[in-house]
């Protein structure tokens, strides 16, 4: 019997084997088809010029004896387009300081203006191990590290695992680190520091830094031969920047709700309007509640879930999403898939500042901030090869809408488009093979 | 007589969570990948980075992988 091509396992084994600081094993036969790898690449495009981003992900899993496996999972976007500023639409055209404080960019009459961002591409790798100890324990640890132009993130995160009443039930704990690097375009904002001239950099600072301490505790449940349950409870403490240093809000007149003009320094370019840049809380404590379970009936499996989120923010959140998963035959199978989404507004969510007002402890325009839901419609396709290889695909719809409180509009502003709403369509296709 | 009543209550109880669940030898369906809560890690993991990105909450299934200075 004849070796099937092992030549890249070699080389990835001998390479996580370097990471782990173990020599690597000789690899026997039976060993060749212990690498599982699932790939994707996916295309997420927003209408009306805004974002899109192409994503290639590449996860793999290495089993080792005595149910040890090591994870890798290597992803990369690429991302451009623009994106809502926080600023409102006005009768007139507008005019903005580019991030970098060296150009403008312009927004039409009546549209809401978009971020004129650049092209960014996002590197991330993750790194799991995982293994039993003592019968019933199993732990797991993980380092994640993600890098773009502006921003690094560097994580690390422990879990265990305990099994009870004949593996039926198990009790999981995770806790998670990360330390975040922030360096933004231009520099990062001084708090509602105002939009300036192109060339002018005294509103902005230097770089920042965010923490965030994550904790898990979660409960799998078999409930039946068919029907099993999982329930998790997070909490997550996040300190430093956390405010987006380049998300604005507009300075408007208290009665007419238009943006106060400025006319940029004689010779120079500049923001044709009153702007200041966004702040928010240097604390962020999130908790959350997500149940799922997935129920077979006669080869069919339904996925339903949901989940609650809070903050002391102000946001309250809930998701629900179901999927279906229907195979066609031995081979085939589609899944459709739906997906609600609906958060309250932050308590520092502004739809604009008031001209002469005392400026507020905190304040964002961010739409992602607001009052708003979201609905995904999707339909998924896949194919099993006889040798145990899957093709998939899958095309997704997601629309966001919000909604602004009345008390928030003031004169004109309640006449022109509010809320930046979003129709974006997902498409992926994926790949999963064993070598 | 308080104290033997709280230990056959919470024997009780522990009974009848070992009660929920199946025998070893009836986990064919629960075995199968369609089954497992984690099926499609890749799907979930670029699902979880456009809603953390276009939304103001994340997580709750899991730790996501890396981060994103988008939120």
């Amino acid at each position: 019997m004849k070796y099937r091509d092992t030549t890249i396992g070699h080389a990835v084994a001998a390479a996580t084997c370097t990471l782990l600081g173990s020599t690597a094993p000789a690899l026997a036969e039976d060993e060749a088809a212990r690498w599982d790898f699932d790939t994707a690449l996916l295309y997420y495009g927003e209408d009306n010029d805004r974002v899109r981003d192409l994503s290639a992900s590449i996860l793999t899993r290495r089993d080792f004896d005595d149910d040890r496996y090591l994870s890798l999972d290597l992803t990369v976007d690429s991302l451009t387009g623009a994106s809502p500023s926080g600023a409102i639409a006005m009768d007139g055209p507008q005019t903005f300081t580019s991030p970098s404080g060296d150009d403008v960019y312009e927004t039409a009459a009546g549209q809401v203006p978009l971020d004129d961002t650049f092209l960014d591409t996002r590197y991330a790798l993750d790194l799991g191990w995982t293994q039993p100890f003592a019968r019933l324990y199993t732990m797991t640890a993980g380092l994640g590290f993600s890098t773009e132009y502006d921003y690094t993130h560097l994580g690390a995160n422990l879990g265990v695992t305990r099994d009870f009443n004949r593996r039926n039930t198990t009790l999981s704990a995770a806790v998670a680190w990360a330390q975040e690097d922030i360096d933004p375009v231009g520099g990062t904002p001084l708090p509602f520091a105002l939009m300036q001239d192109v060339g002018n950099n005294s509103s902005k600072t230097g770089t920042d830094t965010k923490d965030v301490l994550d904790l898990l505790l979660g409960v799998t449940q078999v409930i039946g031969p068919s029907t099993v349950l999982r329930v998790n409870y997070s909490y997550s403490d996040s300190s430093g920047y956390l405010t987006d240093p380049y998300k604005i809000l507009s300075v408007v007149d208290p009665v007419t709700g238009d943006t106060v003009e400025h006319a940029p320094a004689s010779g120079a370019l500049g923001p044709t309007g009153v702007y200041r840049y966004e702040l928010r809380p240097d604390s962020r404590r999130k908790q959350g509640l997500y149940a799922e379970l997935k129920h077979d009936f006669t080869g069919k499996v339904l996925g339903v879930s949901y989940r609650f989120g809070t903050d002391d923010w102000g946001i309250d959140s809930h998701t629900l999403d179901a999927r279906l998963r229907w195979p066609i035959g031995e081979f085939n199978y589609v899944e459709p898939h739906l997906r609600y989404y609906t958060q309250s507004a932050a308590d520092f969510y502004r739809f604009s500042l008031l001209d002469g007002d005392p400026l507020p402890s905190f304040a964002s325009a961010d739409a992602r901030l607001a009052d708003l839901d979201g609905m995904t419609l999707g339909l998924k396709y896949g194919h099993k090869t006889a040798s145990g290889s899957e093709w998939n695909a899958r095309v997704e719809l997601y629309q966001q809408s919000g909604n602004v409180p009345g008390d928030q509009l003031i004169g004109n502003q309640s006449r022109r488009e509010q809320f930046p709403g979003l129709d974006a369509v997902i498409v992926q296709i994926g790949y999963r093979f064993k070598l | 007589m308080k104290r033997i009543v709280t230990v056959c209550l919470a024997a009780g109880m522990l009974a009848g969570c070992a009660g929920i669940g199946v025998d070893p030898w009836d986990r064919g369906v629960l075995a199968r990948a369609d089954m497992q809560l984690d099926a499609y890690p890749t799907d979930a993991a670029l699902d979880d980075h456009i809603y953390f990105s276009k939304e103001a909450s994340s997580g709750g299934r899991g730790f996501g992988g890396g981060g994103c200075g988008c939120n």
